[in-house]
C-alpha cells in the first residue's frame, strides 16, 4: 500500500513544479457587486429588452467556470516545498509525518484538491480506508471542473471501498472514474 | 558464708558482663539504625536522581507562524509576532532571536525549534513586505528565494502542578560554558576535585570574603547546595547539616560531576513570580531577560550567577543597585580567574542590567483557550501527567486572531453598553474563530475580560440559539429539490397551532408583520418566524433533528414545534461546530484546538489529525450558503457591509431570543468562521438583537480578516436562473426586481413570470413540481402528523 504513496507523490510533485495541463480551476472571482449595472440576462436579447434598464439585486453570485476549460493553477512554492517534504517522509516510511506536512500545506492552501487527495493517499497507506474515502470526497468537492483530479479521487475511493469489503460501492466508484477519465 | 560470697562475686561479674553486652548491643543497634538511615538516604538520593527529578509543567504553544511569499500578514502583525517571541531588535542580527528592520524589509535570525515533524533549523532570513502581505522571502546571506520557513511558536501557557513549581529544563551540553564557569568560580571552585564536601573550601571562602570585604562565597559545595534544594527543608540545624553532608557524599558516590552540575543548574532557586517559584537557570533566563539562556551575554550570566546567593536580596527588579554590585563582583572574580579578559570585564560592567520590565503576567495569557486545550487533553491523559510530565502541546491558536478578538470585544461591548445606557460591565460575551476547511480553533473568548480564567462562556454557557437554528430547517427543505428551491414561495400569513394538551403556539415575526408569500431565500434572509414555522412543521420536526445531527449537533433536542425557531440551548462552541459544516462545504470537520503532543524529550506522543466526514451534498450546501449570503446582503445581517467591503464574500445568520436575552451572530468567509454571543450572566434582557449586538463584534473582528477567497468553490450540479421574486418564476430583462439564483440542476422553474414579455419567451408551460407557490396542506393536517 505504501507503494501507492511512493509512486503517486513524486509524479504529482513533479506535475506541480512544471504545471499540469489540467489542474484545478483557479478560485472563482469574488462576487461582483455592481449596483445599477445590469448583469446579462440569460434570455434571448431583443432590442427592447436591452433599452429597458434592469434594476438588479445588489448581490450577483459568480458564474461557474465551464467544465471543460482547464485552467493552469500556479501552486505556491511553499506548497510545492511541503509536497516534496511529504514525499520524502512517505518514502522514508514516516507516514504520519507525511500527513502532518500535508496538513501544513492544507493550512496554507486549504482549497487545493491535490493536497486533500495526497492526504487521502497517505491515510489509505496507513490502512485508514474510511478516512481516505472521506478525504478523497473532500478533494472532489474542491475539484469542480477538474476531471483528471476527480477521476483520481474516484479511483482512490474505489480502492478504499474495496478495503472496506464494499465491492458494489467500489465498482460504482470505478465506473465514475472511467466516465470522468477513460484511459 | 564463703559460698555465699563466692556466689555474690559471680553475680557481680555477670552483672558487668551483662552491662557490657548491653552497650555492645546498643552500639550494634545504633550502627544498624545508622546504616539503615544511610541506606534510606541513599535510596532517596538515587530515587530523586534516577527517577523523575522534577515535575515539569506542560508547555502550550500557539501555531507557529509559517513564512512564505504571498502570506497575508502585515509588517505590523509580523512585528507583534516577533515581540511575542521576544526577538530583539538590533542593528545587525548576529545570533538567533535577533532581527533588524529597514522599512518594509526585516532581517532576522530565527531560532531552531523541535516540532512534531522534526527540527526546524534556525535560519538567516530576509522578509520583504508589500501591502499587507509578504512579497518576498529570501536567505539573508545568499539572497536566494526561500519557499517556506517556520518561526518558533509563541509559548501561550503552561499547566502547572498544584505547587506551582516551574522550570525550563536544560541539558548540560546546551548550557553556555561562560555560565558554568562563572557559577563554579563564585560558588564552588573546587567542584571538580572535592568529594561532595570540602572543608578547605570553607576556609578559602572565609579568605575570599575577607579580601572582598563582604560575603562573596559560601562554604558549601554545589553538591551540598543541590542536596539542600533537593531533599531538605530550609531549617538550619546541625542534624540537617549532617544529613546534607552525608547525602552530598552519597550523591558524589553515585553520580559524576556533569550529572550533578546539570541537576544543580535546573534545581537552583532563582526568583519568585507571585506564587510561581522560578527554579533553574533555564526559566530564570526567560523570567529576567525574556529569552533563552543561549542568547544571553556575559554580564547577564554574571547577574544570574550572582542571584544564587539570594534571589530576593539581589532581586534586580527591586534592588537594581545591589544586583549591579553583585553582578560586577562576579565579573571581577571571572576576570581574576582569567575566564574573561580585564577589558571584557570592564565592558561588561559598564552595561545596563538589561532585565525586562516586570509585568506580573497572568501565567496563562489566554485562559479560555487553554481551558479548551486542557479539557481535550483530559480525554487522553491523567491530570498529573498533564502537569508534571513536561508535555509539549502544539495548539492551533493564532495569536494575531486572538489579540484582535480580545481588543474588539473590549471596545465594542463598552460602546454597546453606552448605546443601551447599561451599567458598565453588564454585558458578557463569548466568541469562537475557526479555520473554515481545517476546523482549527484560532481564537476563543470565554468572556469580555480575556485574562479572567473563570466561567468559560464559549464552552459552558448554554443559551437559547434562536434563529441560528433556521438554516437547518431551510437546508432540510433544500435537500428536496423537487419540492423546494430558493425561489419556492413560502406562506408567511398568521397561524396558530394547538397541541393535543391544548397548548397554543402562535409564532410571530420580529417586526410584528406578516409578509404574505415570500421566496424561500428571503424568508431565511429576513429571518421570518411565521413562514419558517410553517415550513418546519411541513418538513417534520424529526427530519429537522436529523439534519441537525448531520450538521454535528450532539446535545439533547426537544422535538417540539418551537425547535424550528431555535428553542434549543447551545454553547457558542457547539454553534461553531454546526456552522463549521456549512462553512466547509458540507463536510463535518471536528473542531481541533491541539495538533500534536510531544513528550518532554520530543518523542511524539499523539497527533490530533485533520479529519472530515461528508454530511451534506454539495448542491444543497451551496444553496443554503447562498441564502445565508443574502441574509448579510439584504436581510437581517446587512449591517455587515456598513464597514466590510462589498467584495468580501460573507454568509451568516443573526440570532435573537425572547426579550432580547441573547444576541448571536454566526458567519463565515472563504477562510474563517466566527461565532459571537452577547448576553448577560443573569439572563436578563440585553436590549440587543443579533444585528445590533453580536453582528457588530463579528464585523469589527472580520475587518482584520479580509480575504478575497469566495465561500464555496465552484460546485457542479448547480445552475443559475434569473427569477422574479414576486412569483418565484423565471424572469427576464423586463422584470424590475429580477434576481439570479442558483438551483440544483433540473430543479429551476420553467414557467415565466408575468413580467416576461409574451413575445420573448416560451410561455404557457405548466410549472413542474416544486415550482411557484406550493399549495401546502392545511396546518391542522400536518399538526396531526406531528402529534399523533
Amino acid at each position: 500500500m505504501r507503494l501507492a504513496v511512493l509512486v503517486v507523490l513524486p509524479v504529482l510533485a513533479q506535475c506541480l513544479l512544471q504545471g499540469c495541463s489540467s489542474t484545478a480551476p483557479r478560485e472563482q472571482a469574488p462576487p461582483v457587486i455592481d449596483k445599477g449595472q445590469p448583469a446579462p440576462v440569460q434570455q434571448s436579447e431583443s432590442t427592447a429588452a436591452v433599452t429597458v434598464p434592469v434594476q438588479t439585486r445588489p448581490y450577483v453570485p459568480p458564474p461557474l467556470p465551464s467544465q471543460e476549460t482547464p485552467v493552469v493553477r500556479s501552486q505556491p512554492p511553499a506548497v510545492v516545498a511541503l509536497l516534496d517534504h511529504a514525499e520524502q517522509q512517505a518514502n522514508a516510511g514516516e507516514l504520519e509525518s507525511a500527513a502532518a506536512s500535508l496538513e501544513r500545506a492544507i493550512r496554507i492552501d486549504p482549497r487545493n484538491p491535490v493536497l486533500w487527495y495526497h492526504l487521502a493517499t497517505v491515510r489509505l497507506s496507513q490502512g485508514e480506508s474510511v478516512q481516505a474515502e472521506q478525504l478523497a470526497a473532500k478533494s472532489n468537492s474542491l475539484a469542480a471542473g477538474n476531471r483528471t483530479q476527480q477521476a483520481k479521487n474516484w479511483r482512490l475511493i474505489a480502492q478504499a471501498r474495496r478495503e472496506q469489503n464494499n465491492t458494489g460501492g467500489a465498482a460504482a466508484a470505478e465506473q465514475r472514474a472511467r466516465e470522468l477519465d477513460p484511459r | 558464708m564463703a559460698k555465699r560470697r563466692k556466689r555474690g562475686r559471680k553475680k557481680a561479674r555477670r552483672k558487668v558482663a551483662r552491662r557490657r553486652s548491653v552497650w555492645g548491643w546498643l552500639f550494634v543497634f545504633l550502627a544498624i539504625l545508622m546504616a539503615g538511615y544511610i541506606v534510606w538516604l541513599d535510596y532517596q538520593v538515587r530515587h530523586q536522581f534516577a527517577g523523575k527529578r522534577w515535575s515539569l509543567p506542560a508547555r502550550v504553544y500557539a501555531r507557529p507562524l509559517e513564512l512564505y511569499a504571498g502570506l497575508e500578514v502585515s509588517s505590523e502583525q509580523f512585528l507583534s509576532e516577533l515581540r511575542a517571541l521576544h526577538y530583539r531588535p538590533v542593528i545587525t542580527p548576529q545570533a538567533p532571536g535577533q532581527f533588524s528592520r529597514n522599512g518594509n524589509v526585516f532581517h532576522l535570525l530565527s531560532r531552531p525549534f523541535d516540532f512534531w515533524d522534526g527540527q526546524e533549523a534556525g535560519r538567516d532570513l530576509l522578509v520583504t513586505f508589500s501591502g499587507n502581505r509578504i512579497a518576498k522571502l529570501s536567505a539573508g546571506n545568499s539572497r536566494q528565494a526561500v519557499s517556506l520557513a517556520r518561526l518558533d511558536p509563541v509559548l501561550v501557557g503552561s499547566f502547572y502542578p498544584a505547587h506551582n513549581e516551574d522550570r525550563v529544563l536544560l541539558q548540560l551540553d546546551a548550557v553556555p560554558v561562560s555560565l558554568t564557569d562563572a557559577l563554579i568560580a563564585i560558588e564552588d571552585r573546587g567542584f571538580y576535585s572535592h568529594l561532595g564536601v570540602a572543608p578547605q573550601a570553607i576556609l578559602r571562602a572565609l579568605l575570599v570574603n575577607i579580601r572582598a570585604g563582604g560575603v562573596v562565597q559560601g562554604g558549601s559545595t554545589l553538591t551540598q547546595q543541590l542536596v539542600k534544594n533537593f531533599f531538605l527543608s530550609s531549617e538550619r540545624s546541625l542534624v540537617r547539616k549532617a544529613n546534607e553532608a552525608i547525602m552530598a557524599l552519597l550523591v558524589e558516590w553515585h553520580y559524576n560531576k556533569d550529572e550533578i552540575l546539570e541537576a544543580y543548574l535546573n534545581e537552583v532557586y532563582l526568583g519568585q513570580d507571585g506564587n510561581r517559584a522560578i527554579h533553574g537557570f533555564g526559566l530564570a533566563s526567560y523570567f529576567y531577560f525574556e529569552r533563552p539562556l543561549t542568547e544571553l551575554s556575559v554580564e547577564q550570566y554574571a547577574l544570574l550567577v550572582g542571584l544564587v546567593k539570594g534571589p530576593s536580596y539581589y532581586n534586580p527588579r527591586r534592588h537594581p543597585e545591589r544586583a549591579r554590585a553583585r553582578r560586577n563582583l562576579v565579573l571581577d572574580v571571572m576576570a581574576e580567574l582569567e575566564l574573561i579578559t580585564p577589558e571584557e570585564a570592564a565592558r561588561a560592567k559598564a552595561r545596563k542590567l538589561g532585565v525586562s520590565s516586570f509585568k506580573r503576567k497572568a501565567i496563562n495569557t489566554f485562559p479560555a483557550f487553554l481551558d479548551l486545550v486542557r479539557r481535550r487533553l483530559q480525554r487522553d491523559y491523567r491530570d498529573e501527567d498533564i502537569t508534571s510530565e513536561g508535555l509539549r502541546i502544539f495548539t492551533t491558536l493564532d495569536p494575531q486572531a486572538q489579540w484582535q478578538l480580545e481588543q474588539v470585544l473590549e471596545k465594542r461591548l463598552k460602546v454597546l453598553e453606552t448605546g443601551r445606557k447599561l451599567k458598565a460591565g453588564t454585558l458578557e460575551a463569548a466568541a469562537v474563530v475557526t479555520s473554515v476547511q481545517g476546523g482549527e480553533v484560532l481564537a476563543l473568548a470565554g468572556g469580555r475580560n480575556p485574562k479572567f480564567a473563570g466561567f468559560n462562556r464559549a464552552l459552558d454557557a448554554q443559551r437559547q440559539v434562536g434563529s441560528l437554528l433556521k438554516p437547518a430547517v431551510y437546508l432540510t427543505a433544500l435537500e428536496q429539490p423537487q419540492r423546494y428551491t430558493l425561489a419556492t414561495l413560502l406562506d408567511d400569513s398568521p397561524v396558530t397551532y394547538t397541541a393535543r394538551n391544548g397548548d397554543q403556539w402562535e409564532p410571530r415575526n420580529y417586526d410584528k408583520k406578516n409578509h404574505g408569500d415570500v421566496p424561500l431565500y428571503q424568508a431565511l434572509a429576513h429571518s421570518y418566524n411565521v413562514s419558517t414555522a410553517r415550513l418546519g412543521l411541513e418538513l417534520g420536526i424529526e427530519s429537522i433533528i436529523k439534519t441537525l445531527r448531520r450538521l454535528g449537533v450532539k446535545q439533547h433536542l426537544n422535538p417540539y414545534p418551537s425547535l424550528v425557531l431555535g428553542a434549543a440551548e447551545m454553547s457558542p462552541l457547539q454553534v461553531t461546530r454546526m456552522y463549521q459544516t456549512f462553512a466547509s462545504g458540507g463536510f463535518r470537520t471536528p473542531l481541533r484546538a491541539i495538533n500534536a503532543v510531544l513528550a518532554a524529550d520530543n518523542a511524539p506522543l499523539q497527533r490530533y489529525p485533520l479529519s472530515v466526514h461528508a454530511a451534506i451534498e454539495q448542491a444543497p450546501n451551496y444553496l443554503i450558503t447562498t441564502a445565508m449570503r443574502y441574509a448579510v446582503r439584504e436581510g437581517t445581517g446587512r449591517g455587515i457591509y456598513q464597514t466590510l467591503p462589498g467584495s468580501q464574500d460573507i454568509a451568516g445568520k443573526t440570532g435573537t431570543t425572547d426579550d432580547l436575552r441573547d444576541s448571536w451572530f454566526a458567519g463565515f468567509t472563504g477562510d474563517r468562521l466566527g461565532v459571537v454571543w452577547i448576553g448577560r450572566d443573569d439572563n436578563q434582557s440585553t436590549g440587543l438583537t443579533g444585528s445590533t449586538g453580536a453582528l457588530r463584534v463579528w464585523r469589527d473582528l472580520f475587518v482584520h480578516f479580509a480575504n478575497p477567497v469566495p465561500i464555496q468553490a465552484a460546485v457542479e450540479d448547480i445552475e443559475y436562473r434569473w427569477i422574479d421574486p414576486k412569483t418565484g418564476f423565471l424572469a427576464d430583462a423586463g422584470c424590475p426586481d429580477a434576481v439570479q439564483l442558483p438551483f440544483s440542476t433540473g430543479s429551476a422553474p420553467v414557467q415565466h413570470a408575468p413580467c416576461v414579455k409574451a413575445d420573448q419567451g416560451i410561455t404557457g408551460k405548466p410549472p413542474a413540481a416544486g415550482q411557484g407557490k406550493r399549495s401546502s396542506p392545511g396546518p391542522v393536517d400536518w399538526f396531526k402528523e406531528l402529534f399523533e
